[in-house]
């Protein structure tokens, strides 16, 4: 039985994380945040392309890593814990889909690119799109479009852009691309995960630092059984989402549960931790300056992404039922 | 990753399942069976045949072969865990002897102790009762006042326990004892050894809010233990105890999640008979704990993996309980969900409700003993995040 990240996967999570620390702190997501730019920083994307963070899943034959839904999460999680901006995960899962169901023409032309960054893919199924005004190619349940227009969405959650894209020419894939979505939602789940964690960590420093009636805040019972219980959610969610990332790649049985399981809680779990920082932060945590509303906001978009927890909860219910 | 379990631990199982299902009676698997005998008919039942399952060789998978155990690995004792539920084999009549006070004498018991204590439990010769919580120390356990004062070469104990496990089927308590008059909070506390067949201790059942008694009373008056029968050193019994609960870290909670998720499907057959599966809010809840249920399903995983790789989870196993409790009390609140104003019926329709109702009940203790959930957060706040106490 081995069920957790072996040492390499761990480097392959704490890599992304120091680089984020030293090189790309939450000051600078504040930047793009309040930017009116396209939203992803050039260095930022230089840095997805040479570190492998685009090409994880992209077969050596294609000049990818050649490594599963597993490594992908890890990477996700990371980012989101840095609520890192960027097309990351729309660039992942556009070759997904052509890895997986493309002919080998669409692969040759698309998978080296992606993989490095010299294209930006995104993938949908109808409604707005991840940084669809950046994307070369957009992948929807027709096949690949491109050439098409993209006309910009407003959202709150500034850490990533939305577009909404019409026109233009598909090209179908002519495999089996019925994973994707599976794929897509574990990616989103771990971004939620990553989330979770880092709200329920900053919290929790915080509360141990914050003095009020001469003491820290921390100290206090109504504080600790909460942020107790969101370190129990958190560490579910984590499991689920590393457990679904596995259950898709090697097609086990219960894949479609454990992706509704892993999207549910994640979804939740980010919700509450999001909310907590807000709260447990008092006032400031209220105020544009401080650093909550980037992640809550992050995390209410994504918990609506690919399903929220109750639409998950309902397939779980007709799974299980 | 690795899912699978080794070849060995496959091999092990198929042993297992093949005696399970030739010594398992049919009739022990029919709902009501358990509830339909006397206390004392089926304490005798499960007694005899936990002995025998000893004897074949299935008990003390992990434990190490001088002992008697099997020399198992962490990975046999989950299969162990889980085919046990699966069987419908009866709930073990020594828990606590098993789980805690056997190991703890392995790793500080006198030769002697060894010897007299380990193969007599394993065989289920010796009832085994865990005399800690007091009236007055339940969450707060180093305020007990049960006290031991030296008599020549005996100590001689008074006081109470209480939510005693199997109290009257009790054959030997340990039990945490002031051994210093006026020692205050976990100085002066003694792990005596007592044998509960003298004049000096009487055991008395407690009638829970179920109607059933697994728990009890124990009053002692003037009774006797030999100063021998101390596990661990005079007055270092807080230590003992430390080192005795902490064997429950290892603990993964997969044969919690391997009955909760019976008692899932039981529950959702009953909403279909009772055509609340179509019920969108119905529908919700039971997903929101099969969520849990797979959470926990996942955690024990981790921790079996954990233990694997010879890591001590620490204080995470706040984390394993609370994960398990509180899940099993939300399933039996959906059971209510589902039941509506029918939730208290005996009955209903050709559905015989007691033995689920039983556990419904029973899930109302589970966030209460074994450290309650209020405990297990305060841990969990303090001890893993590091909040300031």
């Amino acid at each position: 039985m081995f069920f957790a990240l072996t040492p390499d996967q761990q480097e392959f999570g704490s890599a992304v994380t120091t680089y984020l620390a030293e090189r790309f702190d939450l000051a600078a997501v504040r930047e793009v945040f309040e930017s009116d730019g396209d939203g992803s920083p050039e260095s930022l994307w230089k840095a997805a392309g040479e570190q492998g963070w685009l090409a994880v899943t992209v077969p050596e034959e294609h000049d990818g890593l050649g490594l599963g839904l597993v490594e992908a999460q890890v990477i996700a999680r990371a980012l989101g814990a840095g609520v890192a901006p960027g097309p990351w995960r729309g660039t992942v899962l556009a070759a997904e889909a052509i890895r997986l169901a493309g002919s080998p023409e669409q692969r040759a032309a698309w998978l080296p690119r992606l993989a490095t960054g010299a294209a930006v893919g995104a993938y949908t199924l109808g409604g707005p799109v991840e940084y669809g005004g950046l994307a070369d190619v957009v992948v929807t349940p027709e096949g690949l479009r491109t050439g098409f227009e993209a006309t910009p969405v407003g959202s709150y959650d500034r850490t990533t852009r939305l577009s909404r894209v019409e026109g233009g020419t598909v090209e179908p894939l002519p495999g089996d691309a019925s994973t994707v979505e599976a794929r897509a939602t574990v990616l989103v789940a771990a971004d939620l995960v990553g989330i979770a964690r880092e709200a329920l960590t900053r919290t929790v420093a915080y509360d141990r630092e914050r003095e009020q009636f001469g003491v820290p805040v921390g100290s206090f019972q109504a504080l600790k059984h909460a942020l107790a219980d969101l370190h129990v959610g958190v560490t579910m969610a984590e499991h689920a989402a590393l457990y679904a990332a596995h259950a898709v790649d090697v097609g086990l049985e219960d894949a479609a549960l454990a992706v509704s399981v892993a999207k549910a809680k994640a979804s939740d779990t980010a919700l509450q931790a999001t909310a907590a920082m807000i709260q447990y932060h008092g006032g400031i945590g209220y105020t544009w300056e401080h650093e909550a509303h980037l992640f809550y906001k992050r995390a209410k978009r994504l918990a609506g992404s690919f399903g929220t927890a109750d639409v998950h909860r309902e397939r779980i219910a007709a799974l299980t039922l | 990753m690795d899912l699978t379990y080794t070849a060995a631990e496959e091999e092990f199982r198929r042993e297992l399942r093949s005696w399970l299902s030739a010594n398992v009676p049919a009739e022990w698997r029919r709902p009501g069976f358990w509830e339909s005998l006397s206390d004392e008919e089926s304490f005798a039942l499960r007694r005899d045949w936990e002995r025998d399952k000893a004897l074949a060789g299935f008990a003390g998978i992990e434990w190490p072969t001088e002992f008697g155990g099997r020399g198992g690995t962490p990975g046999m004792k989950a299969i162990y865990d889980v085919e046990m539920v699966l069987a419908d084999a009866p709930r073990s009549v020594n828990p606590l002897g098993l789980a805690f006070l056997a190991p703890t004498v392995m790793a500080i018991g006198t030769d002697a102790q060894r010897k007299e204590i380990i193969g007599p439990l394993l065989r289920s010769e010796v009832i085994w009762c865990q005399g800690f919580s007091e009236p007055g120390a339940g969450s707060d356990l180093a305020a007990l006042s049960t006290r031991g004062v030296r008599d020549g070469e005996d100590f001689v104990v008074n006081g109470q326990k209480v939510w005693t496990t199997n109290a009257v089927h009790g054959d030997k308590i340990f039990t945490l004892v002031r051994t210093t008059p006026g020692s205050r909070r976990h100085r002066g506390i003694s792990m005596l050894l007592i044998d509960m067949h003298q004049p000096g201790v009487d055991a008395r059942p407690l009638k829970q809010m179920s109607g059933a008694s697994e728990f009890g009373e124990v009053f002692f008056d003037d009774a006797r233990v030999p100063a021998t029968d101390v596990l661990g050193a005079v007055d270092d019994g807080w230590r003992t105890a430390m080192l005795l609960l902490s064997f429950e870290r290892g603990a993964s909670g997969i044969s919690q999640y391997t009955e909760f998720r019976r008692q899932y499907d039981e529950i959702a057959a009953v909403a279909r008979r009772l055509g609340r599966d179509r019920d969108p809010v119905v529908r919700g809840r039971l997903a929101r704990v099969r969520t849990e249920l797979e959470c926990l399903r996942l955690h024990s995983m981790h921790v079996l993996t954990q233990v694997e790789q010879g890591r001590d989870l620490g204080f995470e196993a706040s984390a394993t309980k609370l994960q398990w409790s509180e899940t099993f009390q939300d399933l039996w609140e959906v059971y209510d969900d589902v039941l509506g104003e029918h939730a208290t019926l005996t009955e209903l329709a050709d559905l015989d409700l007691r033995p689920l109702n039983a556990q419904a009940f029973w899930s109302r203790s589970v966030t209460i003993w074994g450290g309650s959930s209020q405990v297990q957060r305060n841990v969990t706040a303090e001890r893993v995040l590091g909040l300031p106490r």
